[in-house]
């Protein structure tokens, strides 16, 4: 197997010695198949224990270790080495706080996707023995591929808005998440998640830069999902006004 | 006491679109829209005249063909081309027609939409006398 020497410059930030973050080059012999993940492990194990970064599966499964990548958010375990250059550069996703190295400050994003309400709301609550609540292969097209998300936070790194507005907009993952549920046929949430999602930082502070759709890992499509929501919030709106309410 | 310190990077309001080039095509479709809506400016003073009478239509009629206005006009086509390619693209994103377990393919959507852009300006056309 062959082996090629990379340079990995890491953006560091120790909060107890640096008072900005600073780039370390680390030189990785990698082999070809590896990924960014793989080589960031080898200087853990190998060179340099106190380098801080998440990571838990390996197989673009957990969202946990999202990096910027040569200017561009990616999943670390995603990232093939073959598709870089010898010099490869790895910073802590955008718009959110630097916790330590890698380590990013997420919980403002955990408060967004729980003010959401990302699960089902049904109209009745059914009791076990009473069965399942039934769902055509059709209706659970309509919303399938906005349930694929793994929270990597790729999106929210790639959106200039989410910066802009301090972490004040609700943001790609958690709105294509409402809307999930919005369009699931079991739920009836819609008005529960209205305050949040037609909120002004809701889908209408997104001006459809498109950029978290490009970088998602999984197609969710999160731009695409907040331009519906926007489409049935302004319908909900409308019929509101003339007293015919929806779901 | 806490040992943490989280750091926070400071986003530029004023040059921020200017670290992509994805950001960078995202602003060159937003300020296409200020083309478009200049034309359309125009167009509408166009009807006012119209309305006015034949002395202010002749006055508007040989505005638009001063060198310099026929200049800017081809300036605004080339916006108008960057701006609706650039919108026609993003339709299926905005816009899914569910058929049963199926959507409808994105490249048919956005085929439509140009096909009625295409009929539309042939009827404008045909009916400025020009095709
Ligand atoms: S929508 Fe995509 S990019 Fe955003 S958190 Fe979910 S999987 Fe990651
Ligand atoms: S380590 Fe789990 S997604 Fe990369």
């Amino acid at each position: 197997m062959s082996k090629r020497n990379i340079q990995l410059e890491v953006l560091r930030y120790r909060p107890e010695q640096d008072r900005e973050p600073v780039f370390q080059t680390y030189t990785v012999p990698c082999e070809e198949e590896w990924v960014v993940l793989d080589a960031l492990n080898y200087v853990k194990d190998e060179i340099d224990r106190t380098l801080s970064y998440r990571w838990s599966c390996h197989m673009f499964v957990c969202g946990s270790c999202g990096f910027k990548i040569n200017g561009e958010p990616k999943l670390g375990c995603k990232a093939f080495l073959r598709d870089y250059g010898d010099k490869i550069r790895v910073e802590p996703l955008d718009n959110f706080p630097i916790e330590r190295d890698l380590v990013v400050v997420i919980d403002d994003f955990v408060d967004k996707l729980q003010s959401v309400k990302p699960y089902i709301i049904p109209k009745e609550e059914k009791s076990v023995a009473a069965g399942e609540y039934i769902q055509t292969p059709a209706q659970l097209k309509t919303f399938k591929q906005y349930s694929m998300c793994i929270n990597c936070l790729l999106c929210y790194s790639a959106c200039p808005q989410y910066g802009l507005t301090n972490q004040e907009f609700i943001g790609p993952a958690a709105l294509a998440l409402a809307h999930r549920y919005n369009m699931d046929s079991r739920d009836v949430g819609r008005s529960a998640r209205e305050h949040v999602l037609a909120s002004h930082e809701g889908v209408w502070e997104c001006s459809f830069v498109g950029a978290c759709s490009i970088v998602c890992p999984k197609d969710v499509d999160p731009a695409g999902a907040i331009q519906q929501a926007k489409f049935t919030s302004a319908i909900d709106y409308l019929t509101s006004m003339v007293g015919i309410g929806g779901k | 006491m806490s040992a943490r310190k989280p750091y926070v990077r400071k986003m530029s309001k004023t040059s921020w679109f200017l670290t992509h080039a994805r950001f960078k095509s995202y602003m060159l479709h937003e300020v296409s829209s200020v083309f478009v809506a200049l034309y359309m400016w125009l167009l509408i003073d166009g009807l006012f005249r119209l309305a006015k009478g034949p002395e202010a239509w002749e006055a508007w009629l040989s505005f638009i063909k001063h060198p310099l206005v026929v200049i800017l006009s081809l300036i605004a086509f080339a916006f108008f081309i960057i701006h609706t390619t650039s919108w026609f693209k993003a339709v299926p994103q905005a816009m899914r027609i569910q058929t049963g377990e199926h959507f409808v393919d994105g490249k048919l959507i956005v085929g439509g939409h140009y096909v009625a852009l295409g009929i539309f300006s042939l009827f404008v056309l045909i009916l400025a006398g020009v095709a």
